[in-house]
C-alpha cells in the first residue's frame, strides 16, 4: 500500500502575502492580559438560516469576548425521515431517496446504497457495471470535492474560486444529464445493475473531463495555497490530533488531514480498488489548511483513478443476469407472455430480498459512507440505516471551536465539509 | 454637477432621453412604480436541499442569473423582496421559514421552488410540511425535482410579469397582512388538510402498513403536560 | 437473521475476536452469527455491554479503536429492540458487529460515550427516533425532532408514517412554538435570557417586528 505525505510547498511562514499570523515575541490576542471590567459571556445564535451554514444548520455560541467559550450545534431542521420512508419503499424504489439524502455527490450514494443490498441478497455485478459505478463514484468525489472548494473559498473570504468551482461542476452536471436525464437527483443505480448502459460518447466525455480539471485546481491553488490571508485564516485553526478524531468518529479527509491513513479504498477493498494505482493523500497538523490540501489532493487523484477506470472498461452487459432482480427486455416484454408477467411482477411487487442484514461502507466524498440494510424476506426493508459520515463529523464541532475566535467558527465549519440533507436525513 | 446646472440656466440638463433642453415623459404611476419594482427585485435565498444547489448553480458562472441587471442576492430579510425558497421544509422550520417572511418589508412576493417546498414531494411523513403554503403566501411555484436554473430564472421572470400587471391602488388590499397574523398559519385547518390529504403512493403505503384505518388522519392526543 | 446457531459457524474464515471474546466473557455472549457472507455479529448481555466494548477497545491484540455506528432496529410486533454498533479495528482492518437485544418494556442500556466521543450524537439519534434511554450519557435530549415533539419516537413501528396527529394540528403546533424552546436550559442559563422580541400578543398591540406595510 502506497500512502502519500503531503510535502508542504509553502512554509509556514510564507513570504508571499501579508503574513496575519501572531509572530513569536509578539503576544496573541488569547494571550494578552485582558482587564477584568466584570462582563459577563455573550450568547450569540447562529442560524438556522444562515449563508455560512452550509444549510439550515445552527450553532449556538457563548461569547467571552471574542473567544468561543461553548459551542452548541442544534440540527433536525432539515430532517425529512428518510429511513422511516424507506421502510414503506421496495428495494429499488429507495434508490431516488438516497441521492436526495446527500445531493453533493448523489452517484456514491445511489451505488453504497445497492452495493449494500447486494451483498445482502448475495447478487454479483458484472465486471462492466463494476467499473462503470467506479467511474461514477470518483466522478461524484470530484463533483462533491467541487463544491466544497467554492462555498470554502467563499468562507474564507475569496470569491473567485466560487466560480472557477462552478464552471467545472457545471461540466458534470451535463455529463450527469447525459447519463442519467437528471442534474443533481440521478437515481442511476438499480438492484444487479444500473438504471441504463452509459450512453455513446459518455466515456469521451469523462476523459476530457478529467484531462482539463487538474489545470483549473492549478489555477485555483495558485489564489489559495499562498495566499497571505487564506494561509492566515486557516493555518493552526481547528486543530485535531489523530487520536482525538478517531475517538470523536471523524472520517473521510478530516481524518486523514489529521494523519491517520485510514481511507476503505484501500483499507478493505471493493470493486477492485486494490488493482488501481493511486495516492491517499495525509496531512500532518489536522487544521483547516491540511483539510483543504488533502482535498485538493484527492480531486488530483481521483482524476487519474477515472483515467484507469475509463482505460479497463470492459464490454459487456452492464446488468446480471438474474431474473430475481433484473427486468426483462422490452422486446421480451412485448413479444412474450411469460417475460410480461415477470415484469409485471418484479414492477408491482418489488425485488424480494432474503432474510438477513448486511453493512456496506465504502470511501464517500465525506468519509465512511455506510448502508445497513435489514430485511425480513419481503419486498421492504425492516430497516435501512445510513452511517452519516457528515453527522458524525459535524459532532466534532464544539471540540474544534471552542476556545477559539469567533471568526474561525465559519473556517472550521467549512473546512469539515457538511452536507446537512444527510446530517439530518 | 454645479456647472452643468449653471450653464444650462434651466435647472436640469440631460433628461431621461440626451441632453440639452428639458425634456417630459408623461406616464402612469403604476407603469412606473411597477417598472422600478420589477427591475429591482432583491431575491432572500432560504435554500435548504437539493434545490439550493440549483439556485446556487443558477448564480453562479455559467447560469449567471445576475445578467439581468436586477437580482442581487440579499441574504437579510430586511433587504429583500422575493423570499425563494429553495428545499424541503420540515415542521422543525416552519417557524423560521414564517418568521423571515414577517420579517421581509411590504411589496414582498414568494416563490416556491422545487417540488418539497410546493407540495411536500416524496416526503410525505411525519416531518414535513405538505407545501409551504400551508405557512406562508405564495407567487410562484417552479415545478421540477429540482427545478433546472432555467426553471428557477423562468420563475423569476414570472414574478416580474406579476409585478408588471399589479396596480397601486389595489396592491394594499392584494397585499394586506394583518400583523397580529405573524407567526400564524396561512393556511386554516380545512386548508390544510385539503392541501396536504394523502394521495396517490402514499396512501397506498398507509393502507399496507395498515396503520391508518380509513385514511382519515389519526385524532389529536392531548399535550403533554 | 440467518440461523441462529450456538456454536461457530462454518464454511467461513473464523473471526479472531470472536473466540478471545468468548473466553474472556464466557456466558455474556449469547450468540454468534454471519450474515452477508464474511460479516460478523456478536450478541451480548445488555448489562455488560461497556465492560465488552472497553475490552474490544483496549485490548492490544484487538483494538477496535474506530466506533463507525451506533443505531437500532425495531423488528415490530413487540419484538426486542436491537442496540448495534458497528466497529472497526483501523490497525488490525477487522470489523465486527455487536448487538444488544433489549425487551420494549425496558428500554435501558448504559451509554458509551465514555468510550468513544463519536456516539454522543449517534446515541441521541437513537434515543430520539427508539427511545431507547442511554444510563450516563451526558446530554441526552432529542437530537432531530424538536425538544417539544409530543407525539413518540417516529422510527418504532407503531409510529405511523405521517404522524400521529393531523397535519393541520403539526402545522398549528410548529408554528405556535415558544422562541425559548429553541434553547436549552444550558443556553439560557448561560447567557440570561435570549434576545428575542415576543412578537405575538404582546398587550399594546404589535411589536416593532410585525410587518412594515
Amino acid at each position: 500500500m502506497t500512502k502519500k505525505t503531503i510535502e508542504y510547498e509553502v512554509s509556514r511562514t510564507p513570504e508571499l502575502g501579508m503574513d496575519f499570523r501572531p509572530t513569536e515575541g509578539v503576544l496573541s490576542a488569547a494571550e494578552l492580559p485582558e482587564p477584568d471590567f466584570g462582563s459577563e459571556n455573550m450568547l450569540i445564535n447562529i442560524g438556522p438560516q444562515h449563508p455560512a451554514t452550509h444549510g439550515v444548520l445552527r450553532l449556538v455560541l457563548e461569547l467571552d469576548g471574542e473567544t468561543v467559550v461553548r459551542c452548541v450545534p442544534h440540527i433536525g431542521y432539515l430532517h425529512s425521515s428518510f429511513e422511516k420512508l424507506g421502510e414503506y419503499r421496495d428495494w429499488n424504489q429507495i434508490v431516488p431517496l438516497t441521492d436526495r439524502m446527500d445531493y453533493l455527490a448523489p452517484l456514491i450514494y445511489n451505488c453504497v446504497y445497492v452495493m449494500a443490498v447486494e451483498k445482502m441478497m448475495g447478487v454479483t455485478v458484472t465486471e462492466r457495471c463494476k467499473v462503470v459505478r467506479v467511474i461514477c463514484m470518483e466522478l461524484d468525489r470530484v463533483f462533491s470535492h467541487l463544491l466544497w472548494l467554492g462555498t470554502w473559498a467563499i468562507d474564507v473570504g475569496a470569491f473567485t474560486p466560487f466560480l472557477y468551482a462552478f464552471q467545472e461542476r457545471e461540466r458534470v452536471y451535463r455529463l450527469h444529464d447525459a447519463f442519467t436525464g437528471a442534474r443533481i437527483t440521478t437515481s442511476a443505480t438499480r438492484v444487479g445493475g444500473m438504471m441504463a448502459d452509459i450512453p455513446d460518447g459518455w466515456a469521451e466525455g469523462v476523459r476530457q473531463f478529467a484531462d482539463t480539471l487538474p489545470n483549473t485546481l492549478d489555477e485555483v491553488e495558485t489564489l489559495l495555497s499562498t495566499n497571505g490571508i487564506h494561509l492566515g485564516r486557516t493555518q493552526g485553526v481547528g486543530v485535531i490530533s489523530g487520536e482525538d478524531a478517531i475517538n470523536s468518529g471523524l472520517s473521510g479527509p478530516n481524518l486523514r488531514a489529521s494523519g491517520v491513513p485510514y481511507d476503505l479504498r484501500k483499507d478493505r477493498p471493493y470493486y477492485d480498488y486494490e488493482t488501481y494505482d493511486f495516492e491517499v493523500p495525509i496531512g500532518e497538523h489536522g487544521d483547516c489548511y491540511d483539510r483543504y490540501l488533502v482535498r485538493m489532493e484527492e480531486m488530483r487523484q481521483s482524476c487519474s483513478l477515472l483515467h484507469q477506470a475509463l482505460d479497463r472498461l470492459p464490454d459487456g452487459p452492464i446488468n446480471v443476469d438474474d431474473p430475481r432482480v433484473v427486468l426483462p427486455s422490452k422486446t421480451d416484454c412485448m413479444n412474450d407472455m411469460e417475460s410480461m408477467i415477470h415484469h409485471f411482477k418484479l414492477v408491482m411487487e418489488g425485488v424480494k430480498a432474503p432474510e438477513g442484514e448486511s453493512y456496506f461502507a465504502v470511501e464517500g466524498s465525506k468519509g465512511e459512507l455506510g448502508m445497513y440494510v435489514v430485511s425480513d424476506g419481503g419486498s421492504k426493508p425492516v430497516r435501512w440505516r445510513v452511517r452519516p459520515p457528515s453527522f458524525v463529523n459535524l459532532s466534532a464541532i464544539s471540540k474544534l471551536v471552542e476556545g477559539g475566535l469567533l471568526a474561525d467558527v465559519i473556517v472550521v465549519n467549512a473546512s469539515l465539509d457538511i452536507v446537512l440533507g444527510e446530517i439530518d436525513r | 454637477m454645479s456647472d452643468d446646472l449653471k450653464t444650462s440656466g434651466s435647472g436640469l440638463v440631460g433628461g431621461l432621453f440626451g441632453t440639452g433642453t428639458p425634456t417630459f415623459l408623461t406616464t402612469k404611476v403604476d407603469f412606473v412604480v411597477n417598472w422600478a419594482r420589477r427591475n429591482s427585485l432583491w431575491p432572500m435565498p432560504f435554500g435548504t436541499a437539493c434545490c439550493a444547489i440549483e439556485m446556487m448553480a443558477s448564480a453562479a458562472s455559467d447560469q449567471d442569473l445576475a445578467r439581468f441587471g436586477m437580482e442581487r442576492m440579499a441574504f437579510s430579510p430586511r433587504q429583500a423582496d422575493v423570499l425563494i425558497c429553495a428545499g424541503r421544509v420540515p415542521y422543525k422550520l416552519a417557524p423560521v421559514l414564517r418568521r423571515i417572511w414577517d420579517q421581509m418589508p411590504q411589496p414582498k412576493w414568494c416563490v416556491s421552488m422545487g417540488a418539497c417546498a410546493s407540495s411536500g414531494g416524496v416526503f410525505d411523513v411525519y416531518s414535513m410540511v405538505q407545501g409551504i403554503d400551508t405557512i406562508i403566501p405564495v407567487d410562484v411555484y417552479v415545478p421540477g425535482c429540482p427545478p433546472r436554473p432555467e426553471g428557477l430564472i423562468y420563475g423569476l421572470m414570472m414574478i416580474q410579469e406579476k409585478v408588471r400587471g399589479e396596480s397601486l391602488t389595489r396592491h394594499a388590499e392584494h397585499r394586506f397582512e394583518d400583523p397580529d397574523q405573524a407567526g400564524r398559519p396561512e393556511a386554516d385547518d380545512e386548508e390544510v388538510r385539503a392541501l396536504s390529504g394523502p394521495f396517490g403512493n402514499s396512501t397506498r403505503q398507509e393502507e399496507s402498513a395498515g396503520l391508518v384505518s380509513e385514511g382519515g388522519p389519526a385524532t389529536p392526543r392531548p399535550l403533554i403536560p | 437473521m440467518t440461523e441462529l446457531v450456538q456454536s461457530e459457524p462454518e464454511g467461513v474464515g473464523a473471526h479472531p475476536t470472536v473466540p478471545a471474546l468468548r473466553e474472556a466473557f464466557g456466558d455474556s455472549i449469547l450468540r454468534h452469527e454471519v450474515v452477508a457472507g464474511d460479516e460478523h455479529v456478536v450478541f451480548v448481555e445488555p448489562l455488560r455491554i461497556v465492560e465488552i466494548l472497553r475490552w474490544l477497545k483496549e485490548t492490544p491484540a484487538h483494538l477496535y479503536d474506530f466506533l463507525s455506528d451506533v443505531t437500532a432496529v425495531d423488528y415490530g410486533g413487540g419484538r426486542p429492540i436491537q442496540v448495534v454498533y458497528q466497529l472497526y479495528s483501523i490497525q488490525h482492518r477487522w470489523a465486527l458487529r455487536i448487538k444488544a437485544e433489549l425487551p420494549i418494556s425496558e428500554l435501558e442500556i448504559d451509554s458509551v460515550v465514555p468510550l468513544w466521543d463519536a456516539a454522543n450524537w449517534l446515541e441521541r439519534e437513537v434515543f430520539d427516533m427508539f427511545g431507547v434511554t442511554f444510563r450516563g450519557h451526558p446530554d441526552l435530549r432529542r437530537i432531530l425532532m424538536p425538544e417539544t415533539y409530543a407525539e413518540g419516537h417516529p422510527l418504532r413501528k407503531d409510529f405511523p408514517l405521517r404522524g400521529r396527529f393531523t397535519r393541520a394540528e403539526q402545522t398549528r403546533r410548529a408554528l405556535s412554538r415558544e422562541p425559548k424552546d429553541y434553547y436549552i436550559p444550558a443556553d439560557l442559563e448561560a447567557g440570561g435570557e435570549p434576545q428575542l422580541v415576543r412578537w405575538q400578543e404582546t398587550p399594546e398591540g404589535p411589536s416593532e417586528e410585525s410587518n412594515d406595510r
